[in-house]
């Protein structure tokens, strides 16, 4: 294709340009909305997956529970606790656990300086901070194994504890007391988006090592035992193994539901994640839908041009052009079309992306704002975008180009 | 060079069939200057669209410089329609979008002519039709003659030897008209061989003979004016 031809064409899409104004503002449309709603969702996507990664998205979380059918002469409707004991019998008996916590907690006064407050305090081994997602800030840590070992006096607190307490100072090597024990805090809690949870936020918990839990406050049980899997994808297997293993010594049914509960963080982040990809798929076709509008409507113009310059066209077969020349101008008034509008489109939705990823989200307030204001435009999110792009300027061209350049010669000559 | 053996060509509309051409044999020779004439009806403009290419017979065949051109390709077509023939139609046709110049250059476009070949070939052409300051001006904004002037220009554009031209003068005033044909006489006396419809004497006079047809017939062929 000659430089000097496509210069020609140019001048002839050129003189009919106010003609297409209206429809490269349908394709500019068509491409925002396709843009923003991938981008949106996207964002959606991401949100949800922060904010289950807030209770941490890799474990297995065991609680008490009680039994739904009679097994072995026992009747139903029998509780069944939880023990210390049972965490190195499943330690012992089930092969695959990476990491495994106990966790204890009750309601405790909390002061500092005469400012007090009641919080629930938990009793854990330092591999909780991992399976649960829990970061020290800077200047701080989280209990480690010397702090278990030696059931050492030390707090790592949520950072709404510390605000209530401290305010603005740091906390950290200060001593606070837990109804009227001293306790150093060793670390507070760095902010994180939480979604799910159980009594209560993270960020309203003092957490202790679990040997110290057991000096000050006495429980016949544990409320809950966290294990993480080696593999995360044995999940749903090792939650048959718990079950199988508590149901010989507790006596129920390897098939009773009710006899322990489990909380399995990983299942329930699948299938988050599948909720949101499914969302992010759905949004992206109502705006691949409103390009293909878009799309129809050039298609529709470039008939209706293709019509129109019938005349021009058998005046070009006169004078020598082949097929492809006539098919090539009407395919590239067309990507023309598409170019101008989604240029246009892409800029636009670029820039509300931008903007509104700036408004401030605070850790909070989480909820619909950090679903909604977060839009995500990333390279993939460009490429599908292309892509559908792509497929549309082909098949809303080649139509009418391929009329165009079918058109028997003479009768395109007579054309008035 | 030009050479119709029994060539028929029937339209069909519909049910109806329409005889636009039956069995015409003619032969035009290398130089020759043929006015073809006859009724609205007749098969004149049919007849040189099938010299021209822009159409094929029903039945028959026809050598072009001695090739058979019947069953070529669309695109086989075009190319002869670009480098052997130059068409001038009665009512121009010429890209309204496009200036003086990029009308001429059109057919060496198709044919992917170099940039400088093309300036100088359009040059001379505009030169030769004496519409060498109209370059940059659309047809719109000339007179007929001119524009068929530019016509003109534009089917010599890549030399071709045979020039078709469809009452080149039916949509000008005689005197236009005349310098039209002082053109066409020049051409003729260059070498080239020249085919044209008329309905007016005056106009086949500048002609070497005539076709006359009649109802998709030759009637008389190779009458000397």
């Amino acid at each position: 294709m000659r430089m000097q031809l496509l210069h020609l064409y140019w001048n002839e899409f050129r003189k009919r340009q106010k003609k297409t104004s209206l429809i490269t503002f349908a394709i500019a449309w068509g491409a925002l909305s396709l843009l923003l709603l991938m981008s949106f969702g996207r964002g959606l996507s991401n949100a949800g997956s922060v904010s289950f990664k807030g209770l941490g998205s890799t474990m297995i979380m065991l609680t008490r529970g009680q039994t739904s059918k009679p097994y072995q002469g026992l009747p139903r409707a029998r509780r069944i606790h939880i023990h210390m004991e049972d965490l190195e019998l499943l330690k012992r008996q089930i092969p695959g656990i990476a990491m495994i916590s106990p966790e204890a907690n009750n309601s405790h006064n909390i002061s500092y300086r005469g400012k007090e407050s009641n919080r629930s305090v938990n009793g854990v081994y330092p591999c909780f901070a991992e399976m649960r997602s829990q970061i020290p800030a800077a200047g701080g840590r989280f209990i480690n194994d010397l702090d278990q070992e030696k059931a050492r006096r030390v707090a790592f607190i949520g950072w709404n504890v510390a605000k209530e307490l401290f305010g603005d100072s740091n906390p950290v090597g200060k001593e606070i007391r837990i109804e009227q024990t001293p306790f150093t805090v060793i670390g507070v809690m760095k902010k994180k988006q939480q979604s799910s949870m159980y009594q209560g936020p993270d960020s309203e918990t003092v957490y202790i090592p679990f040997s110290t839990f057991c000096q000050i406050d006495f429980q016949r049980f544990l409320d809950r035992i966290h294990i993480r899997p080696a593999d995360p994808r044995d999940a749903l297997f090792m939650e048959n193994q718990v079950r199988r293993v508590l149901g010989r010594k507790y006596r129920f049914a390897d098939d009773d539901a009710n006899a322990v509960n489990f909380w399995n963080t990983i299942r329930d982040y699948e299938t988050g994640a599948k909720i949101f990809k499914g969302i992010e798929i759905f949004l992206s076709i109502i705006g691949a839908l409103t390009l293909l509008i878009g799309a129809v409507g050039v298609t529709n113009l470039m008939y209706a041009v293709v019509k129109e310059r019938t005349r021009e066209i058998g005046i070009k077969m006169a004078l020598g052009a082949r097929r492809r020349h006539i098919v090539m101008q009407f395919f590239l008034e067309t990507f023309a079309i598409f170019f101008k509008g989604t240029l246009w489109g892409t800029l636009i939705a670029f820039n509300i992306v931008s903007l509104v990823n700036l408004v401030p989200i605070g850790y909070e307030d989480f909820g619909i704002k950090a679903y909604l204001l977060r839009p995500i435009f990333s390279l993939d999110i460009l490429i599908v975008f292309l892509v559908v792009l792509c497929v549309l300027v082909f098949v809303s061209g080649i139509f009418p180009a391929l009329r165009a350049s079918r058109q028997n010669p003479i009768e395109a000559l007579r054309y008035e | 060079m030009i050479e119709f053996r029994n060539i028929s060509k029937v339209y069909k509309m519909g049910e109806v069939e329409f005889v636009a051409l039956k069995g015409v044999f003619i032969t035009v020779q290398k130089g020759d200057f043929i006015s073809i004439m006859g009724p609205s009806g007749s098969g004149k403009s049919t007849l040189m669209n099938i010299i021209g290419c822009l159409d094929t017979p029903s039945e028959g065949s026809y050598y072009l410089e001695g090739k058979n051109v019947s069953g070529l390709t669309f695109d086989q077509l075009s190319t002869i329609r670009n480098r052997k023939v130059g068409f001038v139609f009665q009512n121009f046709n010429l890209l309204p979008y496009a200036s003086a110049y990029e009308n001429i250059e059109l057919p060496m476009l198709f044919n992917g002519k170099k940039g400088a070949e093309r300036k100088a070939r359009v040059d001379e052409l505009l030169e030769m039709v004496g519409l060498a300051p109209w370059a940059k001006h659309r047809p719109t904004e000339m007179s007929g003659g001119q524009q068929q002037r530019v016509a003109i220009a534009r089917a010599l554009a890549m030399d071709p030897p045979i020039i078709l031209a469809d009452e080149p003068t039916g949509n000008l005033d005689s005197k236009s008209g005349h310098e039209i044909m002082e053109i066409f006489s020049q051409l003729w006396k260059g070498g080239r061989t020249i085919l044209m419809v008329t309905h007016d004497p005056a106009i086949a006079a500048f002609s070497k003979s005539t076709i006359r047809l009649l109802d998709g017939a030759v009637q008389a062929n190779g009458i000397p004016n």
